[in-house]
This record gives structure tokens, sequence and C-alpha cells, in this order.
């Protein structure tokens, strides 16, 4: 045997140990590697449904793609962004969407707050007020709009017989921008407190009947306990309740659709409801797409400040 | 084991069998629209199969508005679907189709003289499908709108058919005010931002000798636009139509004029077979007469009507092309106007002895298809008729002036149509 050779089979046998150990590594792996396994599915799958559509739409939406001109996407830029900011529309439907989200989320709160209080009273029979807050919930966002388009119609609606009734002239509610923004919100705020309602409950009861034992040992009122002890415990409930309602109230586009289609004129059009049309009705992708962008990333800074809210907050 | 056999004969049949029926019998499936007659259409269908044997002919129908399955047939050709052949379009959805490449043109089928083919329908419907010299889709059948009016109320009250809108107006004021009938609305039009509504902005604008689109180009006329819109508020203003006219769409005209509460109302051909129904409380008290014109201009329609289009996608273009060339023929046309009351695309079945007798008012309602005129045509027509038609809403609804109106109107459509 040559010292090459002995060489040369010295290195296999070290090889072959590498590999034992690679295996080894594989089969025992280290707490790191296990996590990086463990997350690579889901990791993938989120890759796969929210990578590559979000990087999808932000490269549809610098490209000028019309389905209707039959021609392929041209790269175009920042073109539909240009448009976007020249677009009169565009500031309408924003500026309503932003209106909505003031004016419903804060509504929705206050509303799905005294729900919560009520429902957490001691009531002998729990399951009606309980049910009756689920209900509003568990209907279908245009199931809602459709039901108080009803409500709101200027001649068969139960709003203006109500109206009427008590000596008040009807209002032809979906003839005015004020009023038809004004029955949207609320219908809004109807559907979605009792969402608020739910989160608050949850929160209402983790709050020990001791620390209202010892407020009222020490004399303070209903009043006190409240804003001493309720609000400052249900804050973490509140805020999430927030979140989610926030988001989807920028999102909204199923009550409008269904109550007014954005109209009078564009008066109550939202974001969203431009963007499905310029996408499904137009077939206009690329400027459907820069629209849903500004939307994501409108999106993405509320949740970013509600984030760093909670942070600040400890 | 006979199972085992039955089955194996079975299977040795599909694999003869199926490629043979496959050549013999082509099958083609077309979609119509549901408040069309599709009953009535089925019947030319079987008539076509009887005569080819080799064809069978399925038929699609779905959403009951012209919006509705415009967004159906969308999908289905973005999807680029094969099981569509043949589609009934709304007329102003040719060029659309053409544009995003989405029919095939019939020119190789009908041959060398295509010219001399178009002209025998009426000049409008041979405009409307053909483009650049490529005849997009032939005519369904023919439609424009008309004014409707309570003959017994007019007759009642010695008021003739006005010739223009200030004619009606004080007409409409006249009944109104002697009939003391707090559900009784003197005009009902469009109102609502739906299609309708872009006619509703088009008829005076027209009536006034101007165009929308001109070549393709945007030739708005602001002033036009606001004596047009100015039209339709101060008939909601004056009280001659409802409050709540924004809130109208084109069968709310329909069902509120069959109950008897309009005494002058603006639709299409449709309506008229409706009043003349049984549930109708109008039943032969309905005259119908072409629009008034603006004081000053000239009495215009707004041409509707439907066309046979070919799917690029189908796999029997040449098939699917025959058939819409017999569906398109003066022997349909003569069917479906006796047996579905639809308003003919060819100039000569209005004059056919049959259908005379079957829907006497056509005989009027020919000069009112020939003085119709297009809405725009335009690839981008959806844009257009979207904004044209927020606007007429918004103006009514009072959000906007007529003239806030007509300029928002002409800065947006500055936006689509470059």
């Amino acid at each position: 045997m040559t010292a090459a050779a002995s060489q040369k089979q010295g290195s296999a046998q070290a090889q072959s140990r590498n590999g034992g150990s690679l295996w080894l590594r594989v089969l025992d792996p280290g707490e790191r590697t296990l996590a990086l396994l463990l997350l690579a599915p889901t990791a993938l799958l989120l890759a796969l449904i929210i990578v590559y559509p979000v990087g999808r739409l932000i490269w549809t939406s610098v490209h000028t793609l019309s389905l209707t001109s039959g021609a392929p996407a041209v790269f175009s830029g920042l073109e539909n962004y240009q448009l976007m900011l020249e677009d009169p529309v565009f500031w309408e439907t924003t500026r309503n969407t932003v209106l909505i989200t003031l004016i419903t989320v804060p509504g929705a709160l206050v509303v799905g707050l005294c729900l919560a209080l009520m429902a957490n009273l001691p009531f002998r029979a729990k399951w009606p007020v309980r049910l009756s807050l689920l209900i509003p919930w568990a209907l279908p966002l245009s199931f809602a709009g459709l039901i108080f388009a009803w409500f709101f119609h200027s001649e068969y609606g139960v709003v203006n017989d109500v109206l009427r009734r008590i000596g008040l002239p009807g209002v032809i509610w979906f003839n005015s921008a004020g009023w038809a923004f004004a029955a949207i919100c609320l219908t809004i705020i109807w559907k979605t407190s009792s969402f608020m309602a739910l989160i608050i409950l949850a929160g209402l009861q983790t709050i020990p009947r001791s620390l209202y034992e010892a407020a009222d040992v020490d004399g303070a009122g209903r009043l006190r306990q409240f804003w001493e002890i309720t609000l400052p415990l249900l804050r973490p409930s509140i805020v999430v309740a927030l979140i989610f309602r926030t988001i989807t109230a920028l999102q909204t586009f199923d009550i409008p659709f269904t109550m007014t289609r954005g109209g009078p004129g564009t008066a109550t059009a939202t974001l969203a409801m431009y963007i499905h049309q310029n996408t499904v009705d137009f077939l206009d992708l690329g400027y459907g797409s820069a629209l849903a962008v500004v939307m994501f990333a409108l999106s993405m800074i509320v949740t970013a400040l509600y984030l760093r809210m909670i942070r600040a907050r400890g | 084991m006979i199972s085992k056999r039955a089955l194996a004969v079975l299977l040795a049949g599909f694999a003869i069998g199926s490629p043979l029926t496959a050549s013999a019998q082509t099958q083609l499936r077309a979609f119509v629209s549901s408040q069309h007659r599709p009953d009535v259409w089925r019947k030319a269908f079987d008539l076509y199969e009887a005569r080819n044997p080799g064809i069978k002919v399925g038929l699609e129908t779905g959403g009951n508005t012209s919006d509705a399955q415009a967004q159906y047939l969308n999908t289905v050709m973005t999807a680029k679907d094969t099981s569509l052949d043949v589609l009934i379009l709304d007329v102003i959805r040719p060029a659309q189709y053409a544009a995003a490449g989405w029919t095939v043109p019939f020119n190789e089928v009908i041959g060398s003289d295509t010219a001399a083919y178009m002209q025998r329908y009426l000049p409008a419907y041979a405009e409307a499908n053909t483009i650049d010299g490529k005849v997009v889709a032939l005519p369904a059948f023919a439609d424009a709108m008309f004014l409707y009016y309570r003959k017994d109320l007019l007759e009642k009250h010695g008021v003739n058919p006005p010739q223009n809108w200030d004619e009606l107006a004080v007409s409409a004021k006249k009944i109104l005010g002697a009939e003391k009938s707090e559900n009784l609305q003197g005009l009902s039009f469009q109102g609502k931002a739906i299609e309708g509504a872009v006619c509703t902005f088009l008829l005076p604008y027209w009536s006034m000798g101007k165009q929308l689109v001109s070549n393709g180009k945007l030739s708005f006329d602001r002033d036009t636009a606001v004596k047009s819109l100015k039209l339709w508020k101060d008939f909601a203003d004056q009280g001659v139509a409802k409050k709540n006219i924004a809130e109208v769409a084109t069968d709310d005209t329909r069902k509120e004029f069959q109950a008897g509460n309009v005494v002058f109302a603006v639709n299409w051909s449709y309506a008229w077979g409706q009043f003349q129904g049984p549930e109708s409380a109008v039943k032969d008290k309905v005259g119908v007469v072409k629009l008034p014109a603006v004081a000053g201009g000239s009495s215009v329609s707004c041409l509707g009507g439907w066309e046979w289009g070919v799917s690029t996608y189908s796999k029997n273009k040449t098939e699917a092309q025959k058939f819409v060339q017999f569906l398109s023929s003066p022997e349909i046309s003569k069917f479906m106007a006796i047996n579905a009351a639809l308003l003919p695309q060819f100039p000569d079945v209005y004059a056919d002895a049959e259908v005379v007798k079957a829907v006497p008012w056509f005989a009027q309602a020919r000069a009112v298809v020939d003085t119709a005129k297009s809405r725009p045509v335009t690839p981008r027509y959806n844009e257009v008729s979207e904004i044209v038609r927020t606007t007429v809403n918004a103006v009514l609804a009072g959000t906007v002036t007529p003239e806030q109106g007509a300029d928002q109107m002409e800065g947006r459509l500055r936006r689509v149509l470059r």
C-alpha cells in the first residue's frame, strides 16, 4: 500500500464519518434547524398564497394591461400611479373610505361597548341577549346591505314609515349624498358593533369580581369603577377589536355596493368598489392593480400604527 | 363474468363509437339574454337542428340585465372558455368585443360582397356591426326608445301627444293639476345610474344636433350637455317627474306606468307587450309615439337591439357562424317579430302582412328605429357609460348642479377618450 493510497482511504473514511453525521444531523437536528424545517411548509404556503399574489399585483400595477384592448401587458413605470393622482374619482372614493372608517369605527366601538356592558349584566336568561348579539355579526354583509336598502327605501321603507308616524317628513335617503352616506354608516355600525361587543364581552369576563368589591369597600361609585377598572382592563380587547374593525372598514365594499352602488353619482363609492369596477367591469387590470396597491399600503400603515400603539403602552 | 363481458363490449363500443359520433355531430352552445324570450329563440334553434341533422344547439341563459350579462360574459371570455360558441350581445358591445379579440369576423363566411350583405339590414345595424371593414357580429333584432302615453288621459283633457319636451311639461302639468291624484306622475324616465341613464343624457344632447364622440375622439359640447342635464333636472324640480327619479331604473318606469301611475314614459319596445298583458292596469289605454325633441331640434331615439357574435375560443367557428347567419336571416326576424314581439332588423319585415297583423304598432316603430342613434362606439365603452350615467344620477339627486356635472363629465371623459 502506497502512502497516497492510504491517504485516499483515510479521506474516504473521514467522508463516510462526515456523511454519517449529516444523517445524524437530519435525524436529530439542532433546535434551530428543527424550527426551520417545521416552519418551511407554512412559509412555502404563505409564499404561494400571499407573497406571489402581492408580488404579481405590484408587477401588474406598473404595466398597462387592459383585457378589452386585446394587447399584451406593456411596462409603463409609474404611469398608472400618475393617472391615479389626477383622477377625481380616486380621491373621492378614498375620501369616502377614510370618512366611513372615521365614523363607523368609533361608532361601532361605542355601541359595541354599551351592548357588551348590557350583555354582561346579571340577567336571568342570558342566551337571548347573547343570541341577539350574534345575529347581526353572523349575517352576511351583502344581506345586511340589501335588508337595509329596503329599510331606507323612500316609499316602502320602514324608516320613513316611522318618521311619518311621529310627524316628521320622510327622507329620500338615496337621493342625496349626505343622507345616503348616513344610511350606509348607520348600517355598517349596526352590522359591526356586535363583533366589537363580542370581543369586549370576552374581555369583560376576564376582569376579576374582587376588584369591584374592593372598589365598593373604598367607596368608589359605579361611574368611577367604570373609568378606573373596567376601561383600563379592557384596553387590550378594545385594541384588538379596533385593529380588526379598522382594517375591514378600510376595505368596505359589500354594504355600499348593495345599498347604493356608490350613488348618487359617486358620492358613496369606496376605494374597494372603485378597484372592483376597474378590474371587473372595465377589465383595466393595470390601473385596478395600482389602486389595490394603494389600499394595501393604507391597510399596512394603519396596522403598523396600531401595533406601535400596543407596544408603546406595553 | 357476464357483467365483465358487457363492460368490455361497452368500452369497445365507446372506443369505436365516440370518434364516429364526434365527426357526425357538431355540438354548438349559444348564450341568450333571459329578458329576450329564450323560449322562442329555442324554437328557432329547433328549426335549424331539423334542417341540419348533423348539428345540435344547446341554449344557455342568465342574468336579467345587460350589465349583469356583460359581467358574466367578461368572465367567460377572459378565461378563454371554449364552452360557448355563439353569444348575444347588446348593441354597444360588438366594438368592444372586436377590440379585445373575443369574436371572429364574418367576412370569410359571407364571401366577397360584405357591403351588399350588410345593406340588407337597417343602416344603423350595418354600421354598428362593421368595424374597419370587418363584420364583427350580425344583428339579432332591433330596438329603440319610445314615448309611451296614456291615451285615455290625453283624450280626456284634450291634449295631443307632445312634439317637444316643453310641450310635454305643459301637458303633464295640465293633466296632473286636473286629476289631483297623489300617485300620478307626469313623466317617468331612467335616472338611476344604469345603462339606460346613458340614453337619458344623450336623447336631448343628440336632439340639439351634437355628438359625444366623432371619429373615435371626444367631441363634447359643454353648453349642450348642461342643457340636457338641466332639462331632466327641471322635470324633477317642477314636479313633472317624481322627486326620487334618481332611483328609477328601466323596469321601474315600466312597472309604474303599467300600474296606471304615469302619464308619459320613456322606455324601450319591450314595455309595449307588458302593457297589453293580463296584469296591466292600462291595457288598451296606451299610445306610443316617437320621442319629443328639444324645442327647435329634431326627434331622435337611442338605438338598442342585440347582435349575434361568435367566440374566438369556439372549437366550431365556421359551423357557429353559419348558424348565426341563419338566426340573423329575414325568416327568423319575421318569426321572432310574430312570436316574441322583437323589432325586426330588416326594413322589409316591418311591412310583412303577417307581422303587421300580429304586432300592428310595428308600422309606426319603423320610423323611430330609423332615426335612432348609436351610443358612442369605443372599446372603452364601459368606462364612458359609467361616467355618463353616474353624472346623470348625481345631477338628478342634486349632489351637483348641471354645470358642475357637465364639467365633471368632460374631465373624466377626456381621460378615457384621449
